[in-house]
């Protein structure tokens, strides 16, 4: 039954997510961009396996966590904004079933669009003659996790903010968890010991996104396959913090009047 | 708050008054005289920004190909401060910028995050790289043919390219930085890098070097004029044009040349040993004054801070 | 004309009931703003009863109390004795908002099949009822379309598709001819009748008197979050009927008219009802006055409203 309601929840947002065009310029762009740098080969640059490579998982990378905010993190605001949400918990269905169910449909639509993108980055490519070793496999599976994250943050923040306001934190903390991370272990060294309990709170706190993008391994060669045990802890993490994300915003959601 | 309508109001009543009569002045200056289509129009200059951009990317790139992948990044000065010492490198040429540097993925030791950590190093492109060697340069290479394509006026592009092709093809580096020099005619770190090409430890082509570098020297300099690189090259120039002529037998060209840089660069102990030849007998300010551009040289003699 | 399922009577006493409701908002500034004030009333099952009010009045507030979309700050609330807000409850209600967006980018087909399924109904039975309801309320020909396409009335139309999707027990409507032409309405006014004929009960919003005055059993009237008067509509009629005499002759209805006034040699009386009239003809015919002219007047709903309104405010 439950599982039932999700599914027609989600099915509804991954259409939605569909239809909409700008979801779809994101592909195209993303598209053209690989094409173009395919492209180079034929004009006589050989040699830049590498950078396509690179520009490929950088294209896919940050078009495909873009789209994971854009439909995560309007879900509910827009829900409330645009009234759609009463019809919706008119029905027999708890405030839960309506996050997971929209929750599912963010990342069935994040999915959708960032295999979709990676098929034709493939296709352009190997047009060109560049390859993928098997640790691409490895770099979807986690980048698809990776996503599961962002979207489960998107959702949990658009319950507590505007669209717009929730699209900027969300970007924010996708692109900018990696270089904060990377700021606090510069500064640790020096930090005094308070300093240093906080950095490590703020480690915990923080999405750590940037462990799921594994492209560096894809672009340059002879790095060899992640090992199962770190897919695994990431699969575990991610699957621990969205459960943490979801809980909290139904704290948030259940006790809102709408 | 209520006050700033009407003092807008005056603001603008005030300004109106000398709009009509500055507004001819402005037209005049403006006038988009000699300007390049880049410069005019909007859709070319926008692709000129695009591969400008794409052009600043590669050459931010180029690093993590040399590296094959693992991201490297300068110790900050309190790291620097506190004793931390950098991976170095194997290349002796290159160990002291090496040495400052180290992973941004930091190693288990430094890395107070944990299972994060070890999770990061496990599933991403790390290394423990002291004393690391790097790729061949030829990795890189197709990197500095692109960005050069899409920008022809980024010179480092043209000259760190050249730099790391003449490891392996002193003659592929040669070729480089001839297409740099006709995208860039009469760039000082382009032919200052030609010259030293010519002249370095592979080709000992002195005559050649100074096809390039004397023309070089030879120019008006103004330093408050050039960037810290152009500077640099600059300074390069006078003392391969001045070992140029003394690997040639033309000792008296090497003391004047050397003596007409240090006028420009005080402090260099290379320019000052050049210049000090003991069995010499010329009459140095004689040629120094035929080298430099007579308005050129008080102003750089009195101007402490082009000391190098 | 879709087969509908036969609507359960339930035997719950009432389909509605409200005691001693307060509803508070807080405002952006942290204010608190009472809108709906020790509300009490309750609806039997298969009645159709109106709630009006003024604007502002506290009607759908009370509406989202009962579908539990905001939490009462204190009374009781119950459907089919079940807690307002509670799935089992929200199960035996069809709902349409005061103002609803459907998903702009899904079809009417679409969204009714969306919450057919979160109503708990699936496959081809769901397929054919939600066509089936399309047809019925005039969207027949645009179940293809996406809702972005539709205008305020076939998006009203939708609205109350959805409603009615699944064949509820209890229909709480808020507005619910809002957008909708004469001719929806009308469609509409035989649609809800045909409803409460197969048992199911109808409590809605309106600002339209005439539709009140054609569909309901009962009214409650509300102003500024508190209950003013609850009427059922046949008597309230009546109440509201009066007749007309006009003879010439003497004055001598007395007491028996509820006004009287003489114009140009002419007596005209007003009565209230049909006993006080005939008693007055009788004693002017005795008295050997001429009748002139009766006539019977309907009393209008929107001067007992703005009245009952006035006296409250």
């Amino acid at each position: 039954m439950k599982i039932r309601v999700w599914k027609a929840l989600a099915r509804s947002v991954l259409l939605d997510a569909v239809r909409r065009k700008d979801l779809w310029v994101v592909g195209i762009l993303g598209f053209l961009i690989v094409l173009c740098a395919g492209a180079l080969g034929f004009f006589g640059f050989a040699g830049l396996e590498v950078f396509a490579k690179d520009l490929a998982v950088s294209v896919l990378g940050g078009f495909s966590t873009i789209v994971a905010i854009m439909v995560s993190s309007r879900g509910m605001t827009d829900e409330i904004k645009n009234r759609t949400l009463y019809p919706l918990l008119a029905r027999p269905i708890s405030r839960f079933d309506l996050l997971f169910g929209k929750f599912l449909g963010a990342v069935a639509a994040t999915w959708v669009s960032f295999l979709i993108l990676a098929a034709m980055t493939g296709i352009a490519l190997s047009i060109f003659n560049v390859h993928f070793e098997l640790v691409t496999l490895q770099y979807l599976v986690l980048k698809m996790i990776g996503l599961t994250l962002v979207c489960a943050v998107g959702q949990t923040l658009s319950l507590v903010m505007t669209t717009s306001a929730a699209i900027t934190t969300s970007l924010i903390v996708a692109f900018g968890s990696t270089l904060i991370t990377r700021a606090l272990g510069m500064g640790y060294s020096s930090a005094s010991p308070e300093m240093q309990g906080l950095f490590k709170v703020l480690n915990a706190v923080l999405p750590q996104y940037g462990l799921f993008d594994i492209g560096s391994r894809v672009s340059y060669s002879g790095w060899g396959l992640v090992p199962l045990w770190v897919v695994g802890a990431l699969f575990a993490y991610a699957a621990g913090y969205c459960a943490f994300m979801l809980i909290l915003g139904w704290t948030k959601f259940n006790r809102q009047a709408i | 708050m209520k006050a700033a309508l009407p003092l807008a109001f005056v603001g603008l009543g005030v300004t109106s008054y000398f709009v009509d009569a500055v507004q001819p002045q402005l037209k005049a200056v403006v006038a988009p005289v000699g300007l390049e289509a880049h410069e005019t129009h909007a859709g070319a200059s926008l692709l000129g920004q695009f591969r400008t951009n794409m052009s600043s990317w590669l050459w931010l790139r180029t690093d993590l190909y040399l590296h094959n992948g693992v991201e490297m990044r300068v110790l900050s000065a309190s790291e620097l401060k506190s004793g931390e010492k950098g991976v170095g490198t194997s290349d002796k040429e290159h160990w002291d910028a090496e040495s400052k540097l180290v992973t941004i993925i930091p190693p288990k030791e430094r890395d107070f995050r944990g299972i994060f950590g070890d999770i990061e190093r496990a599933s991403n492109a790390f290394a423990d790289m002291k004393g690391h060697a790097h790729n061949g340069p030829e990795k890189a290479l197709p990197l500095f043919r692109l960005m050069t394509w899409l920008d022809p006026q980024f010179i480092p592009g043209w000259t760190v390219g050249a730099n790391l092709l003449g490891r392996a093809d002193s003659d592929a580096a040669v070729s480089h930085l001839r297409e740099g020099m006709a995208a860039n005619p009469g760039n000082v770190e382009i032919m200052g890098d030609l010259g030293r090409l010519y002249a370095g430890s592979k080709k000992h082509d002195y005559e050649a070097a100074l096809r390039y570098l004397e023309p070089i020297v030879r120019q008006k300099h103004d330093l408050t004029k050039m960037t810290e690189d152009q500077a640099d090259a600059l300074q390069d120039a006078f003392r391969w044009t001045a070992m140029c002529y003394r690997e040639t037998g033309r000792r008296e060209d090497q003391v004047n040349c050397a003596r007409y840089g240090l006028m420009f660069f005080k402090d260099d102990g290379v320019l000052k040993r050049l210049s000090s030849v003991p069995s010499l007998l010329v009459n140095p300010k004689l040629r120094a004054v035929e080298l430099a551009p007579n308005h050129l040289e008080s102003k750089q003699e009195s101007d402490p801070s082009h000391d190098h | 004309m879709c087969e509908l399922t036969e609507i359960k009577i339930s035997m719950e006493a009432s389909a509605i009931a409200v005691h001693d409701l307060h509803v508070q908002y807080r405002t952006r500034k942290g204010n608190h703003v009472d809108a709906v004030q020790g509300l009490s009333f309750s609806v039997s099952s298969g009645e159709i009863v109106g709630f009006l009010g003024p604007n502002g009045a506290g009607k759908s507030s009370t509406l989202k109390a009962l579908m539990g979309f905001v939490q009462p700050k204190s009374g009781s609330a119950s459907v089919f004795g079940l807690a307002c807000g509670s799935i089992e409850s929200r199960r035996r209600i069809g709902y349409l908002p005061e103002v609803a967006m459907y998903y702009p980018y899904l079809t009417p087909l679409e969204t009714l099949t969306l919450y057919g399924e979160l109503q708990g109904l699936y496959g081809t039975p769901l397929k054919r009822e939600a066509t089936e309801l399309l047809d019925l309320v005039g969207l027949g020909a645009a179940t293809r379309k996406q809702n972005r396409t539709l205008s305020k009335g076939m998006l009203q139309r939708v609205g109350i598709a959805q409603a009615l999707l699944g064949s509820p027990e209890l229909l709480i409507l808020d507005e619910v001819t809002s957008g909708l032409d004469p001719v929806g309405r009308k469609e509409l006014r035989n649609l809800l009748k045909d409803r409460q004929r197969q048992g199911a009960t109808l409590f809605f919003s309106s600002h339209e008197l005439s539709e009140v005055d054609m569909l309901c059993d009962r009214i409650l009237l509300i102003h500024n979050g508190k209950f003013i008067e609850e009427r059922r509509l046949d008597a309230l009629k009546t109440d509201l009927r009066h007749f007309a005499l006009t003879y010439s002759g003497d004055l001598v209805l007395g007491e028996l008219a509820c006004a009287s006034s003489v114009v140009a040699g002419r007596v005209q009386a007003t009565f209230r009802d049909k006993d006080l009239l005939l008693q007055g003809v009788q004693r002017v015919q005795s008295s050997g006055g001429t009748i002139l002219d009766i006539i019977a007047q309907e009393g209008s709903l929107e001067d007992y409203f703005v009245e009952t309104i006035g006296r409250a405010a």
